[in-house]
C-alpha cells in the first residue's frame, strides 16, 4: 500500500513531531508499506495568516496515494478518501491555550473569527477521516472536550530506544528538548538559584528563537551560576543527547501542560533516571508519581529547587525512583509495529 | 543562508525532476547554507489548475531568505527573494498545445484556462528575483510564450567524478530509463542495418512493462540477438559508470527532448561521445555532429551507418569523446557555477 505520512514543516525547525513523522515512514516501510513524507509549510505568525494556510492545504489535491495518515494542524485538513488522523496536537492557540490566555489569537471580533475558521475546518476534518487516534489522553480529552470527537490513545513509541541505556550518574540535573518559554527552562534557572551549590544543571536543545536563548543565557548571569550550569543550545546529534540523559542523575522536564509523555520525559525513564516535573505539566504527569518515579513541584521555583536538592545527588532513593520510572516506562510504551498494525487496521 | 527549494511532485514517483533539487539541496548544505527540501503535490488535470495555483500561492516562506522553484506550479510561490530554475511549463497548455499530445479539446473552456494560466505564469514569473532555465529551448519558450528572458543555466549531475574513463570496446550503451519517447526501439531496429560487429546494449528498468516486453520480442523478431542485449533493471550508479567507462559510444536519441539529458552528460564525463538524432531536441545543444558526438537522421540506417562509422574509426571516438569531455567545461556545466548563479 502507497502510505503518505502528512505533516507541518515550520522551515528550518526539526522536533519531535519530524521525528516521529520520519520513523513512522521506517515503520511503515518495514512493515512491506511504500511511504513518503508530506511535509507543509505552517507559518503561526500572524495568527490572520492562518485561514489562508487552512486553505492552502484544502486546496491541495493527491493522487497515486492510497492511504494518509495526518498528525497535525493544519496537515491534517487535506483532503483524501482514506484519512487516518494521529493527533499530536490540535491548534492549541484556538483552545485550551486561547482560554489560559497563552495564545497569539487576540480577543475581540477578529480573533473570534480566526477561531470560528479553525473550529470549523477541524470538524469538517474530523468528519473526513477513518480512524482517529491521539498520541495521549490529554490530546484525546481535548479533543472530546473541544470537538467533541473520542479518539483511541495511541503513544508514539521512542524513536531510537537503544540509545537509552542509562549509566552511572555525573551529579547533574540534565534538561534537553526545544527551549522555549512553553518548556519553561528559564524557570529551572530561577529554582536552580535557590539550591546549594552542589546541585548543577545541564540544558541542551535547540532554542525556538535567539530570545529564548539569551533569556537563560542573561538568568545565568544575573543569578551568578556559570559555574553550576552548562547551557549547549543549538541543535544536538542524538547520541550527544543520548549522552547527557545516560550520564545524568535526573531529568527535569517541566512543559506547561505538555500533551502527551514528552520525549525528554520518555528517554529520561527508558535510561532509568527519575524525573522532576511540575503539577501542570500535562501528560508528563503519566510517568511522573512524586517519590515513586521522580518527585512533583508546583510550578513555582520554590517548589522546584526542593526536587532539584532532592534528586541531584545518587542516593538509594534516587536510584529506586529511577528504576520505577523505567518500569513505568516499559508498562505504558508502545513499539512500532504496534502502532503500524493499529493506524492501518 | 536560509534557503527552501521548492517543486511539485507526484507522490511515490521517483527519478526525473527530484534529483535536479535533491543535488542541488546537497550541493548548497555543502556550500554551508542552511536547506529545506519542500515537495508539494500536484495534478495536472486542467479542472483542478487554479485551486491548486491558489494552494501554492498561500504558502508562506517568509522565514527563508531566498527560495530557489522548479517545477510548475511552484514558480507560483510567492517570495521576496524568489530564485527559479524552470525546467518546463505545464506543456500541454504551452508548446504541446498543437500536437497530439493535448489530451483535451480545443474549445472555449480550455482556450479560456490557457489564457488565465499564461497570464497567471507571465505574473509570478515577473515577481521572480532571477529567471533561470535548464536549457535553451526552455529558455526559448520563456520568451516566446511570456515575455521574459532566463538565462540558460545547466543542471550538472551529481558527483561527476565518479565517472571515469577506460578503453572503447566494441558497444554503443545506452543506459537510461526504458519509455517509448527514449526510443530504445530505433536503436534495435537500426542493429538490423550494421555490417560491422558493433553490438548495441541497452540497460534500465522500465515504467511501463509493456514497452519492455516489446522490446525483447522486437529483438528476437529482427534476429539481432547474437549483436543486442538488453538488461531489464535498475542500473546502480557504480555499475554505470563502469559500463561508460569501457564503452565505444552512448546512444541516446529520445524524441524532442527539452534538455541535453543526463545520459549525454554522463557519457561526455566518461570521455565518450553521443550518439543521437537530429529530431532529439535539447540534445543537440551538447551533441555537435562529428564533434561531440554523431548526429543520425531518426531512421535505423542512418543510425546504422553512424553505429558501423564509430566502430570502424576508433580514432575518431576516441577524438569525439576528447571533445564531449571538453564541452562540459566550454558550456559551464558545474555545480560552482550553479551555486553562484542561484545565490547571485
Amino acid at each position: 500500500m502507497k502510505v503518505l505520512v502528512v505533516n507541518n514543516m515550520a522551515p528550518f525547525s526539526w522536533g519531535g513531531a519530524e521525528e516521529l513523522a520520519v520513523h513512522l515512514r521506517s515503520a511503515l516501510m518495514e512493515a512491506g508499506h511504500e511511504s513518503e513524507v508530506l511535509r507543509l509549510p505552517f507559518q503561526w505568525e500572524p495568527a490572520t495568516r492562518i485561514p489562508s494556510q487552512m486553505l492552502m492545504v484544502k486546496g491541495l489535491e493527491l493522487v497515486n496515494v492510497d492511504r494518509v495518515i495526518a498528525l497535525k494542524f493544519p496537515a491534517y485538513l487535506i483532503r483524501h478518501r482514506a484519512k487516518t488522523l494521529w493527533l499530536l496536537h490540535q491548534y492549541r492557540q484556538a483552545y485550551d491555550l486561547y482560554e489560559a490566555g497563552m495564545s497569539n489569537i487576540s480577543k475581540g471580533e477578529q480573533g473570534e473569527s480566526i477561531r470560528a475558521a479553525i473550529r470549523a475546518g477541524d470538524d469538517e476534518a474530523f468528519g473526513e477521516c477513518e480512524r482517529i487516534f491521539v498520541n495521549s489522553e490529554v490530546t484525546g480529552d481535548r479533543l472530546a472536550r473541544f470537538s467533541g470527537v473520542r479518539g483511541e490513545v495511541l503513544r508514539p513509541p521512542l524513536n531510537d530506544p537503544e540509545l537509552f541505556v542509562g549509566g552511572p550518574s555525573e551529579n547533574y540535573i540534565f534538561a534537553g528538548g526545544r527551549v522555549n518559554a512553553m518548556k519553561r527552562q528559564h524557570i529551572l534557572l530561577e529554582a536552580l538559584a535557590l539550591t546549594s551549590s552542589k546541585v548543577r544543571l545541564v540544558i541542551a536543545g535547540p532554542p525556538d528563537d535567539p530570545a529564548d536563548a539569551s533569556r537563560l543565557r542573561q538568568l545565568v548571569e544575573e543569578h551568578g551560576l556559570g559555574d553550576r550550569v552548562l547551557l549547549d543550545l543549538g541543535f544536538l546529534p542524538r547520541a550527544t543527547v543520548a549522552q547527557y540523559v545516560n550520564r545524568a542523575a535526573a531529568i527535569a522536564c517541566l512543559p506547561y501542560d505538555e500533551d502527551s509523555l514528552s520525549y525528554v520525559a520518555m528517554e529520561g525513564a527508558a535510561a532509568g533516571k527519575p524525573l522532576l516535573t511540575t503539577t501542570d505539566s500535562g501528560g508528563v504527569l503519566g510517568l511522573v508519581r512524586h517519590l515513586e518515579t521522580g518527585w512533583l513541584a508546583d510550578p513555582s521555583p520554590g517548589s522546584i529547587a526542593a526536587g532539584l536538592e532532592a534528586l541531584a545527588g545518587e542516593t538509594p532513593q534516587t536510584i529506586a525512583m529511577g528504576q520505577s520510572a523505567r518500569e513505568l516506562w516499559l508498562q505504558l510504551g508502545s513499539s512500532w509495529p504496534h502502532v503500524v498494525d493499529r493506524l492501518l487496521s | 543562508m536560509r534557503i527552501v527549494v521548492c517543486t511539485s511532485v507526484v507522490p511515490f514517483v521517483l527519478g526525473g525532476g527530484r534529483n535536479i533539487v535533491e543535488w542541488l539541496e546537497q550541493m548548497l548544505r555543502a556550500d554551508g547554507h542552511e536547506v529545506e527540501r519542500l515537495y508539494l503535490p500536484s495534478v495536472d488535470a486542467p479542472d483542478l489548475l487554479f485551486q491548486q495555483m491558489a494552494a501554492y500561492r498561500w504558502i508562506d516562506l517568509s522565514s527563508a531568505d531566498r527560495i530557489i522553484c522548479f517545477r510548475p506550479p511552484s514558480h507560483l510561490i510567492p517570495h521576496p527573494k524568489k530564485v527559479l530554475w524552470f525546467i518546463h511549463h505545464i506543456r500541454t497548455f504551452y508548446d504541446m498545445w498543437d500536437s497530439e499530445h493535448r489530451p483535451f479539446p480545443n474549445d472555449l473552456k480550455h482556450r479560456g484556462i490557457r489564457e488565465a494560466l499564461h497570464a497567471a505564469d507571465t505574473a509570478a514569473l515577473n515577481e521572480a528575483h532571477a529567471i533561470y532555465a535548464n536549457s535553451r529551448v526552455v529558455a526559448d519558450r520563456l520568451r516566446a510564450f511570456n515575455g521574459v528572458s532566463g538565462e540558460v543555466l545547466y543542471p550538472p549531475i551529481f558527483q561527476p567524478e565518479r565517472f571515469h574513463r577506460g578503453e572503447f570496446n566494441d558497444s554503443i550503451v545506452s543506459v537510461c530509463r526504458v519509455v517509448p519517447h527514449k526510443r530504445q526501439h530505433l536503436l534495435i531496429d537500426a542493429m538490423r542495418f550494421t555490417k560491422s560487429r558493433v553490438k548495441l546494449r541497452l540497460y534500465g528498468a522500465s515504467l511501463s512493462p509493456g514497452y519492455s516486453a516489446e522490446l525483447h520480442k522486437q529483438i528476437l523478431d529482427a534476429d539481432v540477438s547474437d549483436k543486442v542485449t538488453f538488461e531489464d533493471r535498475w542500473i546502480s550508479e557504480e555499475e554505470k559508470a563502469g559500463i561508460l567507462a569501457d564503452c565505444l559510444a552512448m546512444a541516446y536519441p529520445p524524441e524532442d527532448e527539452d534538455s541535453y539529458g543526463y545520459p549525454t552528460l554522463e557519457a561526455a564525463h566518461s570521455w565518450k561521445p553521443t550518439l543521437t538524432t537530429d529530431d532529439a531536441g535539447g540534445v543537440l545543444e551538447f551533441v555537435e555532429d562529428r564533434v561531440t558526438g554523431v548526429v543520425a537522421q531518426p531512421d535505423p540506417r542512418s543510425l546504422a551507418d553512424a553505429m558501423d562509422m564509430l566502430y570502424a574509426e576508433r580514432p575518431l571516438a576516441r577524438q569525439l569523446g576528447e571533445n564531449a569531455h571538453a564541452r562540459i567545461d566550454e558550456m559551464n556545466i558545474s555545480w560552482p557555477h550553479v551555486i553562484s548563479r542561484v545565490l547571485a
